[in-house]
C-alpha cells in the first residue's frame, strides 16, 4: 500500500471504444460512479485536450461532490492525465486535490488494458515534510495489521 | 476520525523511529527503556516520539509502579488504511458498470 491507488483492468472492447467511454459525456453519465452514485448527464462538461476541463457533479445517498478536473496530457485513445479537485468529499475538510492518470493499452483480441493511477492522497493536508515518509509509513502499516 | 485527526496519524507515521516503535508494540506493551534499547537516541527523545504517537491515538500509556508502559492502539491505523480503500472501491464499482456498459454497446452494434 502506498499513497497512490493503482488499478489495472481489462475490458472486452477496443481501445478507442474504452477511451470514448471516458470522453463522451453521454457515455460517462451511464457508468461513472459506483452503484448507488450517479452523475447527472447535464452536470457533465468534457473538453478533452490539454488545459481543457472535465466537470461533473456526483450525487449519492449521503454525498454530493462537485469535481473539477483539468487535463494535463491528452493523447487520443492512449492517455488521459488530469489534476482533479473535488469539494465535499466525505472525510476531507477542504477540497481534495489529486492527480489521475489513465493509460489505454491494446491487450489483443480487441481487448483493452486500462491502467489507472490516482494520488497522492491526503497530500496538501499533510504538508510537504510528511510526503517522503508516507510511502514507507504504509509499508510498515501493512505489517501491523 | 476527522480529517485533522487523520493528518495527525499520518504525520505520526512519517518517522522511521516512530514506525519502529509501533512495530515493537505490535508484539506487546513495553516500557520506555525497553523501547529505547534498539535505538542510538536518548530516552527523552524516545519520550518525545511516544508523546507524538499518543497524541495521534496510536498508543496509550499507563503507569504500573514506577514504570510507564506503552500499548499499541491499532484503530487509527485501520481507519487511515480504510480511508484510501474507499477510493479503490469507487473505481472498482465504476469499472464494473463500465464493463456492463461496453458489453451493452457491443451487442447494440452487432444487432444493427
Amino acid at each position: 500500500m502506498n499513497q497512490h491507488i493503482e488499478i489495472t483492468r481489462i475490458f472486452d472492447a477496443r481501445r478507442d471504444l474504452v477511451y470514448r467511454a471516458f470522453t463522451d459525456p453521454d457515455q460517462l453519465a451511464r457508468w461513472f460512479g459506483p452503484e448507488g452514485c450517479s452523475v447527472p448527464r447535464d452536470s457533465i462538461e468534457i473538453d478533452a485536450r490539454p488545459g481543457g476541463h472535465l466537470r461533473f457533479l456526483m450525487t449519492g445517498p449521503d454525498v454530493s461532490t462537485r469535481v473539477d478536473t483539468v487535463f494535463t496530457e491528452v493523447v487520443e485513445n492512449e492517455v488521459l492525465a488530469a489534476e482533479m479537485e473535488a469539494a465535499g468529499v466525505p472525510g476531507v475538510a477542504g477540497p481534495l486535490r489529486v492527480q489521475l492518470r489513465l493509460e489505454f493499452h491494446d491487450e489483443g483480441n480487441d481487448k483493452t488494458r486500462l491502467e489507472l493511477r490516482q494520488g497522492p492522497f491526503a497530500d496538501g493536508q499533510l504538508g510537504a515534510d510528511t510526503r517522503s515518509g508516507w510511502e514507507s509509513s504504509f509499508t510498515k502499516l501493512d505489517t501491523l495489521f | 476520525m476527522g480529517n485533522d485527526q487523520l493528518s495527525v496519524v499520518f504525520g505520526a507515521l512519517a518517522d522511521p523511529t516512530r514506525r519502529a516503535i509501533l512495530a515493537r508494540l505490535a508484539d506487546g506493551e513495553a516500557t520506555v527503556s525497553e523501547l529505547a534499547a534498539p535505538f542510538p537516541i536518548s530516552m527523552p527523545a524516545i519520550s518525545r516520539h511516544l508523546k507524538v504517537l499518543e497524541r495521534a491515538g496510536l498508543i496509550s500509556r499507563s503507569r504500573s509502579g514506577q514504570h510507564l508502559s506503552s500499548t499499541l492502539r491499532p484503530a487509527p491505523l485501520q481507519e487511515a488504511a480504510g480511508w484510501m480503500e474507499r477510493y479503490r472501491q469507487f473505481w472498482d464499482g465504476s469499472f464494473d458498470r463500465l464493463d456492463a456498459h461496453l458489453r451493452r454497446a457491443a451487442s447494440g452494434r452487432e444487432s444493427q
